[in-house]
């Protein structure tokens, strides 16, 4: 873990008050990635001097380039490239500050895949914003964490609009960049520098301005030993640590979201292979059923009983049924029911039916954003139950 | 002689008298030293627990710090850990000044406190590795059993259960052993029974286990043997559990 103070090219302070205080914040990126990124960071600012902080050796740009590097040395090291972590919020102010720039991009891996129009857009955006959160364009069977539970809970509970709590793209203004920061520190101070970050939260808690804006098709890195049991457990549980922590923001009436257009998204033409996760589900229901018995009402637990005995191609979850889930599940990781590793552990193969459910119902025409509309519609009418629930927990239990 | 007799009676029974006359106040004075340290206790964790709900104790470390003490308390805020730990602590107390006061008022010298106050201490030690094998043993069970669910193994339930028993064998051997209780038949027969659980166990896993390995080995030497399209290549076909996102 690099421990180093951050270096500061001074030659860039000029160049900050010149630029209107634009920092773009790179991760650690491939030579060739890095390269592409710069390339594609001078045609979205053309004729701008604009300030790119990068971990990587800088290479010589010519006179004429409008960006400035900033080499530094990260003071904290994420060992989690494939996602924004507290290292990187924290890494992220502390240059913007010393830089004195007013505005903060904070670029994720693969950020060469970022059109320039993307980059202009994220930069335009949290010119007059404090955060702006981007907007991806992914296939039907990707992001499905996010789409199950991530952006349900965040836009119920939050009142947020963004589809993508955990967007790798972001437009910072200094106060949030400052906000997230100081969350940031709590974690790393405990030498967890890997610990998720939840910037939508803590803007929404912060009453700061947020905006989302679609950046098209993007490569999305991938973890490099991507087992789902373990960072499902990492993300989610991340989330029902930050909702705990939260509670007594989200308790209070919230107005649901308007109704957006729902984007185009590519239909889904092959029969999907649901068969393995519903054998894990079924494996798990005979299973896990004590478990979830500590952890569900009757209601979901009949709800899930009838599940186990559909057909594969009749396997749907309603989403009232999900939604009531997932605030079990976080109700239970507040009052620790049972241990929280137990816990989250017990809900992937809950995930999973989610998942075949999903597929099984994209497949019969219906849109997948659609779908996914809805389950945070549902996620939004069940909200009371949720607060009920926290309130009483022994009292209210249907 | 029927005198003789009678007089041995009377002298017999006077000793037994004397010597429960002689037991019984270092007896109420164990008893009276925990009901009395016990009430203390009790008060001295209402108190606590009140102070620390007025001082809002709970939300200042939950502010304060990323992990907390009731990580390590299920379902127990650390007011009321504290609290608890208070109690048990007096009554702890009270329970080796009633013993000290045992000992003190029994005579000198004789056996039954020399055998008796060691064995307590010796108690107390076996009831706390009970206690904590049977949470040692739930703990793991659990553990297994979702690990095992999640790696889709269809002997999960089997397989913790074995752990569990595992675990509890081991600490009723330890138990046993700590109370010098059966000498080598007790280590005899863990050792029998630990390694018959051990054994079907592994002849469970390795017999369950052995279709998925002969798939796995095929399935090694067909991808050397054949040239398989990867990914890139026009030919190339992911599958639809590779082209499932979750990330």
């Amino acid at each position: 873990m690099a421990s180093a103070q951050t270096n500061i090219d001074l030659s860039s302070n000029t160049a900050a008050t010149a630029t209107g205080g634009l920092l773009v914040n790179l991760v650690s990126l491939p030579q060739e990635a890095f390269e592409a990124t710069l390339s594609n960071l001078a045609l979205a600012f053309p004729g701008e001097t604009v300030l790119v902080a990068t971990p990587d050796t800088a290479p010589q740009l010519s006179a004429d380039s409008p960006l400035r590097l900033i080499p530094y040395t990260p003071t904290t090291v994420s060992s989690a490239p494939w996602i924004l972590t507290a290292a990187d919020y924290l890494n992220a102010f502390k240059l913007a500050q010393e830089n004195r720039a007013a505005t903060c991009l904070l670029l994720g891996a693969e950020s060469q895949s970022l059109q320039p129009e993307a980059l202009r857009a994220l930069a335009k955006s949290a010119l007059s914003v404090d955060l702006t959160v981007a907007h991806y364009d992914l296939g039907p069977r990707e992001g499905l964490v996010n789409s199950a539970i991530l952006y349900p809970v965040t836009r119920a509970l939050f009142g947020t609009r963004p589809r993508f709590p955990l967007a790798i793209d972001l437009g910072l203004s200094l106060r949030m960049a400052n906000r997230l920061a100081a969350t940031a520190q709590r974690f790393t101070a405990a030498s967890q520098d890997d610990s998720f970050i939840w910037p939508l939260s803590e803007a929404a808690t912060a009453n700061f301005t947020i905006a989302e804006v679609s950046i098209g098709r993007r490569t999305i890195p991938q973890p490099v030993a991507p087992d789902l049991n373990s960072l499902l457990a990492q993300i989610a549980g991340s989330l029902f640590a930050d909702v705990d922590a939260k509670a007594s923001f989200w308790q209070r009436a919230r107005g649901t979201q308007p109704t957006q257009t729902i984007p185009q998204t590519a239909s889904v033409t092959e029969t999907p292979d649901t068969a393995p996760m519903l054998d894990a589900f079924r494996l798990a229901y005979t299973n896990l059923h004590e478990i979830w018995s500590l952890v569900l009402p009757p209601n979901s637990l009949l709800g899930l009983k009838k599940l186990s005995v559909l057909h594969p191609e009749n396997f749907r979850m309603p989403d009232n049924l999900w939604a009531r889930i997932v605030y079990d599940f976080i109700l239970a990781y507040r009052l620790r029911t049972i241990n929280r590793g137990h816990l989250l552990g017990a809900l992937t193969p809950l995930y999973l039916a989610w998942v075949a459910s999903h597929l099984t119902l994209i497949h019969t025409g219906t849109a997948p954003e659609k779908h996914i509309q809805d389950l945070a519609s549902a996620f939004e009418t069940d909200k009371p139950y949720l607060v009920s629930r926290w309130r009483w927990p022994d009292r209210f239990n249907p | 002689m029927w005198q003789q007799v009678e007089l041995a009676l009377r002298q017999s029974a006077q000793q037994v008298l004397v010597k429960l006359a002689s037991f019984l106040p270092g007896l109420f004075a164990l008893l009276l030293a925990v009901v009395i340290l016990s009430a203390i206790g009790a008060g001295l964790s209402s108190l606590l627990r009140r102070s620390l709900v007025a001082a809002k104790f709970d939300e200042r470390l939950a502010r304060n710090a990323t992990t907390t003490i009731s990580d390590w308390s299920p379902s127990h805020s650390p007011t009321q850990l504290l609290a608890r730990v208070v109690f048990w602590a007096c009554v702890l107390i009270g329970c080796f000044i009633g013993l000290s006061a045992f000992d003190a008022a029994y005579p000198g010298g004789s056996p039954v406190s020399v055998f008796i106050f060691p064995y307590l201490t010796h108690s107390i030690g076996a009831v706390l590795l009970l206690i904590a094998g049977s949470l040692i043993a739930r703990f793991l069970e659990r553990s297994v059993l979702i690990g095992a669910v999640n790696a889709k193994l269809q002997y999960a339930r089997f397989l913790s259960l074995g752990i569990k028993w595992l675990v509890l064998v081991l600490t009723a051997a330890m138990v046993l052993d700590h109370l010098q209780i059966g000498g080598a038949v007790v280590e005899l027969a863990f050792g029998i029974l630990f390694g018959g659980i051990v054994l079907t166990l592994a002849l469970a896993v390795g017999l369950g286990s052995r279709d998925i390995v002969s798939r796995s080995l095929e399935r090694s030497a067909d991808h050397r043997s054949t040239l398989d399209p990867i990914p890139g290549d026009p030919d190339y076909k992911a599958s639809p559990a590779e082209s499932l996102r979750h990330f």
